[in-house]
């Protein structure tokens, strides 16, 4: 039997089967925990992040529209999610500048399995990243996302898309070879 | 030259996410062999892009579960009581709309005639209202049923115990089971990894031993079982729902050899109470 798809299980959320909503939380709940636990480094944030765009999902569910995709609108509310929980937590200090600022360095232990430290390594590089570079990174690299889609969620044009690509998948590339002490990758 | 370099450089990220077309892959690869600049960067990204793979996929703890469904059973809720409303506000204007004449002179005779008759008519009002509501109401009952069937089974499918553990708590709460809930607890109580997910799956079952199914189930899993606990909570279920055709089965139990003595003493009881 074909699974039933995303977009015809929202159109039956937005038509009152609200209990279809299990299967598309069923579905997309990890991926969407792991691109704020990306994006915040804090697990119980990100379990809040995640309730909060299903609970969006029900609130808004009229204003869902079947031609596009549902996980890019999926997104588009993870987005805004996110970043009213930046407002929340630092109101003080504008978005930009909070991920311009480097992570505290701390070595990495030497016996630790090399693996261990790339995983930790790969990490902080990405969290120094400014948002909209590690935000369109992580959409393609881990939420599966064509680029085609970051364009219709960001509202912008394709070429821009990719052009950021290479640029963070540049970026990183220097911070993690910083972070490793200037040794090579 | 340096204008096929930009080129290479916006089809890049296309080459990492691997979407590149035959064509353009071999138009990238012609050029890398002969410019070693190119050829660096493009090493450089890829190696990171496919170092971003070691990057392990983190599960969120079961509370996060648990809250979404609590959210939506409540959400459900709160539609049910709208639906309530709304089903007797529309009957209400449907009758008003149908006895309203057009001409006001007539609309007052009509009034008049309504405050007359106003006990009576209003009683069948809120006979009408409330059974469309019932009619309602167990639609949504359903529905919420149908929401619980599919909760329990995409749990019962996790590799987590406690998640699986909480998908038999979630069956246990079904109304109407249906054969796939039943299906799903039986192959759990079979073949689940984990001692407690399957004596919970035998808890659940009990539940709905009216299902003809379960009943067999529940007689077949019991050769199958290897855990001393399990085996006592089978035999004391297969005795309490007073299943005769289940003393075969204790039979068979009693004659293992390795049978652990406990459950060979209730077995042996169980035997006398069916018969």
């Amino acid at each position: 039997m074909e699974p039933t798809s995303d977009n015809r299980l929202m159109e039956e959320v937005r038509e009152g089967k609200v209990e279809r909503l299990a299967i598309l939380f069923e579905r997309h709940h990890v991926m969407l925990f792991n691109f704020f636990l990306r994006l915040t480094g804090n697990r119980s944030a990100s379990e809040d992040l995640v309730q909060d765009v299903f609970f969006r999902i029900l609130k808004y569910r009229d204003t869902y529209q079947s031609q596009s995709k549902f996980t890019v609108w999926m997104y588009q509310i993870a987005r805004n999610v996110h970043i009213d929980h930046l407002r929340k937590q630092k109101p003080e200090v504008p978005l930009d500048e909070q991920f311009e600022e480097p992570a505290v360095a701390e070595p990495p232990a030497i016996d630790r399995l090399s693996a261990d430290v790339d995983v930790t390594l790969l990490k902080r590089a990405l969290d120094r990243l400014p948002l909209r570079k590690r935000e369109i990174l992580l959409l393609s690299r881990f939420q599966e996302m064509k680029y085609r889609e970051i364009a219709e969620l960001l509202g912008c044009d394709i070429g821009s898309i990719k052009s950021t690509i290479h640029r963070a998948v540049k970026e990183l590339g220097k911070i993690y070879f910083e972070l490793q002490g200037g040794t090579s990758p | 030259m340096k204008c096929e370099c930009e080129q290479i450089r916006e089809k890049s990220a296309d080459y990492l996410a691997g979407e590149l077309d035959e064509k353009s892959l071999a138009e990238v690869r012609a050029h890398l062999a002969d410019c070693p600049a190119c050829r660096e960067e493009l090493e450089g990204l890829s190696a990171i892009w496919t170092k971003l793979g070691v990057l392990p996929k983190e599960q969120p703890s079961g509370a996060l579960r648990s809250r979404f469904y609590e959210m939506l059973e409540a959400y459900k809720k709160d539609m049910e009581k709208e639906r309530e409303k709304q089903g007797f506000g529309q009957t209400l204007s449907h009758w008003i709309r149908r006895l309203m004449p057009r001409r006001p002179a007539y609309q007052i005779a009509l009034s008049l005639v309504l405050i007359a008759a106003g006990l009576g008519s209003g009683y069948l009002l809120s006979v009408r209202s409330r059974s469309a509501a019932r009619t309602e109401v167990a639609g949504l009952k359903s529905e919420v049923d149908d929401m619980r069937r599919i909760v329990a089974v995409s749990l019962l499918k996790q590799a987590s115990p406690s998640e699986r553990l909480m998908g038999v708590s979630w069956s246990a709460r079904i109304d109407r089971p249906g054969d796939e809930i039943i299906q799903t607890l039986l192959e759990t109580l079979n073949h689940d990894p984990n001692v407690n997910v399957r004596l919970a799956a035998a808890d659940a079952l009990y539940l709905f031993y009216d299902h003809p199914e379960v009943k067999e189930g529940l007689i077949d899993s019991l050769a199958g079982q290897t855990s001393p606990l399990v085996q006592l909570s089978l035999v004391n279920l297969l005795v309490e729902i007073r299943e005769r055709r289940a003393a075969g089965a204790l039979e068979r139990l009693i004659q293992d050899e390795k049978l652990n003595p406990k459950v060979k003493k209730r077995a042996e009881l169980g035997l006398v109470q069916l018969s």
